[in-house]
C-alpha cells in the first residue's frame, strides 16, 4: 500500500494539499501529515512513504536538511521528495540538487497538476 | 467531495485512537457496526456485561452511519461522542473542500494574470480570456464582443464553444447584452427565455447566462458572455469570480487597445514626418491647434529653393553619387525647414517646394519664411561636404496670400499641397533668383519691413494679374 507525507508548518496548506489528494485514499493510499522537519523524518523513518510533499521554509529544521538527511544519510533514495516553495522566492536549484531532491513545485500550487504527479509517481492509473 | 467512509472514521484516524484511549481509561470498549450491522470495532469480550446491551443507532440528519453497543452508562456517552466527532469530520470536510475551491480560484487567476501579461494583440487578449473563462465556469459557449463605436454595434471579437448560431454582431441597447452594456453592471440570468429583454435575434438553445462588462474608470468597452444549455443555474459565487476575472481582462483589453492605437499613430506620424515637421505631425495627430487637412483657402507663405545650373554640374558625377549629394543636401534644407515650422511640400527634381501656414495656422508665416530662407543659405555654405559646398548654390523664391491648400489628387494618390496665383509667383521668383540669393514678393515685404533688409528688385509680370509683381531681395549676411 502506498503513502503519502505531507511536511508543511501551515495549517491550511496541510489541509489543502489533504484535500487535494484525499481521492487517493479510495485507491488505497494512505496520507499523514507533520507540521514541521523534525516531526517529518520521524513520521518518515517509521512509515517510509513513497512520496513527500515537503516544504522548503520551516522552522526548527527545514526541507532541505530534511532531505539531506532522507537521501544522503539515511539513503532513502526511493523516497519520491517533492520540496514546495513559496513563489517569488526562488528556489536554490543547486541545493535542491545537493541535498537529493526530485523535484520541485510553487506555491500557490495548482491542484490539478499536484493530483496529477502523485498519481504518476505512486503509478496508480488516472 | 469524497464522502466519508464510517469504516474508516472509527477503524482509523484520530477519532479511532480517542477510542482507544477512552476505552483504556473507562474500562470498556463500545462494539461499533454499520449500518448493515456487520462488526467494524469488536467490543468486550465479557459477554456477561454485555448481554441484553441494546446497540444505539448513530444518526445525523436522516442519514444512519451504523450503531455503538455498551453496557449503560458507557452505551450513551459513546453513541454521542460518535455522532459528535462525526458531524465535526464533516464539517471539516465540507470547509476543507471549499477551501481548496477557492484555491484553484486563487491559483486560476493567479495563473491568468501572468499569461495575460505576456500578450498584446487584441485579438489575442479576447481570446485568451474566453478561453480561460470558458475553462473556469461550466458553460457551453462564451464570447467576448467589444463595442465599435463608428458602426454603433457589439462585435464578437472571440469565442469558444457553440456559438455557430450567434450572430457576429449584437445590439448595443437591446438583449441581455445590451442592457449589461449600457448599465455598466454584470448579471446572471437564469431560465433566459422567460426573460422579456431576451434578444429575439439571438434565442440561442443557451438556458442560463452569465454576462459582465468590460470596463474601464470611464467607459464600458464590451462584455463578454458566458453562456450554458444546461439546466444549472449560475450562483452568485460564479459571478463574483467571473467579474474578477473581467476586471483583469479589461485591464488587458485597454492596454491591447492603447498599444494598437499607439502602433498606428506611430505609422501615421513617421508618414507624416517626411513633410512635416515633428511638431507639426504630433499637432495633426493629437488633432490640437488649428489643423486641418481638408481643402479650404488660407493665407500662407510659399517658399521654393532651386539649386543654379544643376545639371551643369552634375555631368561630371555619376548617377548614384549625383543622388548621394542630392538626399544630403535635402537632409540639411528639410532640418532648417522644419527648424521654422515650415511644411515640405515636395521636392522636385532638385527643387524644394515649402510652405509656412499650412496644414497647423502659423502666426508670422512671411518673417518665418525668410528666416528659413536666409537659414538655409547659410547652412548650405557650411555644409560638412565640400564637394556640394562648392557646386551648390541656390536661389530662393517667397510668395505669400490667399491659396486653396488641401490633399489634392486622385482617391489612390493624394498630395497635400497647394495651388493659386501666389504659387506661381514664388515659383517664378525663384527663377530669377540667382546663387544665394532670396527674392520675395510685395506681400511678403509688407509684413516683414520691420525685421528684415530690402532693397527692391524691380517688377514681374504675372499671367492673369493685371498689375505687375513687385520684387524684393532680403539683405543678408553669410555669417549669422
Amino acid at each position: 500500500m502506498s503513502k503519502i507525507l505531507i511536511v508543511d508548518d501551515e495549517p491550511h496548506i496541510r489541509m489543502l494539499l489533504e484535500q487535494t489528494l484525499e481521492e487517493l485514499e479510495d485507491e488505497g493510499v494512505e496520507i499523514f501529515t507533520a507540521e514541521n522537519g523534525e516531526e517529518a523524518l520521524s513520521a518518515i523513518q517509521e512509515e517510509q512513504p513513497n512520496l513527500v510533499f515537503l516544504d522548503v521554509m520551516m522552522p526548527k529544521m527545514n526541507g532541505f536538511d530534511v532531505c539531506h538527511t532522507v537521501k544522503r544519510e539515511l539513503q532513502l533514495s526511493q523516497i519520491y521528495i517533492i520540496m514546495l516553495t513559496a513563489k517569488g522566492q526562488e528556489f536554490d536549484r543547486v541545493r535542491g540538487e545537493e541535498v537529493g531532491a526530485d523535484i520541485y513545485m510553487t506555491k500557490p500550487f495548482d491542484p490539478d497538476e499536484i493530483l496529477d504527479k502523485a498519481y504518476e509517481i505512486l503509478n496508480i492509473p488516472h | 467531495m469524497a464522502p466519508i467512509s464510517f469504516k474508516k472514521f472509527v477503524t482509523k484516524g484520530d477519532f479511532a485512537q480517542f477510542l482507544q484511549t477512552l476505552s483504556g481509561s473507562l474500562q470498556c470498549v463500545p462494539e461499533i457496526t454499520d449500518a448493515e450491522g456487520d462488526v467494524l470495532r469488536v467490543g468486550s469480550s465479557d459477554l456477561e456485561l454485555m448481554q441484553g446491551v441494546e446497540p444505539l443507532p448513530i444518526i445525523i440528519s436522516d442519514r444512519l452511519w451504523g450503531y455503538v453497543r455498551a453496557p449503560e452508562p458507557y452505551g450513551a456517552i459513546f453513541a454521542h461522542l460518535t455522532v459528535y466527532y462525526l458531524q465535526r469530520e464533516q464539517d471539516r470536510r465540507i470547509l476543507a473542500a471549499e477551501a481548496l475551491d477557492k484555491y484553484r480560484e486563487i491559483t486560476f487567476l493567479y495563473a491568468f494574470a501572468g499569461k495575460i501579461a505576456s500578450c498584446l494583440g487584441i485579438r489575442e487578449v479576447c481570446q485568451l480570456v474566453i478561453t480561460e473563462a470558458h475553462k473556469l465556469i461550466p458553460s457551453t459557449n462564451a464570447m467576448v464582443m467589444l463595442y465599435q463605436e463608428a458602426q454603433h454595434h457589439l462585435e464578437v471579437i472571440a469565442c469558444v464553444g457553440q456559438t455557430a448560431d450567434a450572430p457576429p454582431t449584437f445590439s448595443p441597447s437591446q438583449g441581455i447584452e445590451g442592457h449589461v452594456f449600457l448599465t455598466g453592471r454584470a448579471e446572471i440570468v437564469n431560465d433566459l427565455h422567460a426573460d422579456p429583454r431576451c434578444d429575439p435575434r439571438y434565442p440561442s438553445s443557451d438556458y442560463a447566462v452569465i454576462c459582465a462588462p468590460l470596463k474601464t474608470q470611464d467607459r464600458v468597452m464590451g462584455v463578454i458572455r458566458l453562456g450554458t444549455s444546461e439546466h444549472i443555474y449560475y450562483t452568485a459565487a460564479e459571478l463574483k469570480l467571473f467579474t474578477a476575472l473581467t476586471a483583469q481582462a479589461s485591464a488587458a483589453i485597454e492596454n491591447a487597445l492603447l498599444h494598437e492605437h499607439k502602433i498606428q499613430e506611430e505609422r501615421i506620424k513617421s508618414n507624416l514626418e517626411r513633410y512635416l515637421s515633428p511638431q507639426v505631425a504630433q499637432a495633426v495627430i493629437s488633432s490640437t491647434g488649428q489643423v486641418s487637412l481638408t481643402t479650404s483657402k488660407r493665407r500662407l507663405t510659399m517658399l521654393f529653393s532651386d539649386i543654379r545650373n544643376f545639371s551643369g554640374h552634375c555631368e561630371q558625377l555619376a548617377a548614384e553619387e549625383v543622388v548621394t549629394y542630392l538626399n544630403e543636401y535635402f537632409t540639411h534644407m528639410v532640418s532648417v525647414i522644419f527648424s521654422h515650422k515650415g511644411t515640405v511640400n515636395k521636392f522636385v527634381g532638385d527643387m524644394i517646394v515649402a510652405m509656412f501656414g499650412a496644414p497647423a495656422t502659423l502666426p508670422q508665416h512671411e518673417q518665418r519664411a525668410i528666416a528659413a530662407a536666409i537659414d538655409m543659405q547659410r547652412c548650405l555654405v557650411n555644409i560638412p561636404v565640400p564637394w556640394i559646398r562648392q557646386h551648390f548654390l541656390t536661389g530662393i523664391g517667397i510668395s505669400t496670400g490667399e491659396v486653396v491648400v488641401g490633399n489634392i489628387g486622385s482617391p489612390q494618390h493624394m498630395d497635400y499641397t497647394a495651388i493659386g496665383d501666389e504659387v506661381n509667383i514664388a515659383a517664378r521668383l525663384q527663377g530669377l533668383a540667382k546663387g544665394g540669393q532670396i527674392l520675395v514678393s510685395r506681400s511678403v515685404y509688407d509684413a516683414a519691413r520691420a525685421h528684415y533688409t530690402f532693397r527692391p528688385y524691380g517688377d514681374i509680370v504675372v499671367k492673369g494679374r493685371k498689375n505687375p509683381v513687385e520684387i524684393y531681395e532680403v539683405l543678408y549676411t553669410e555669417k549669422p
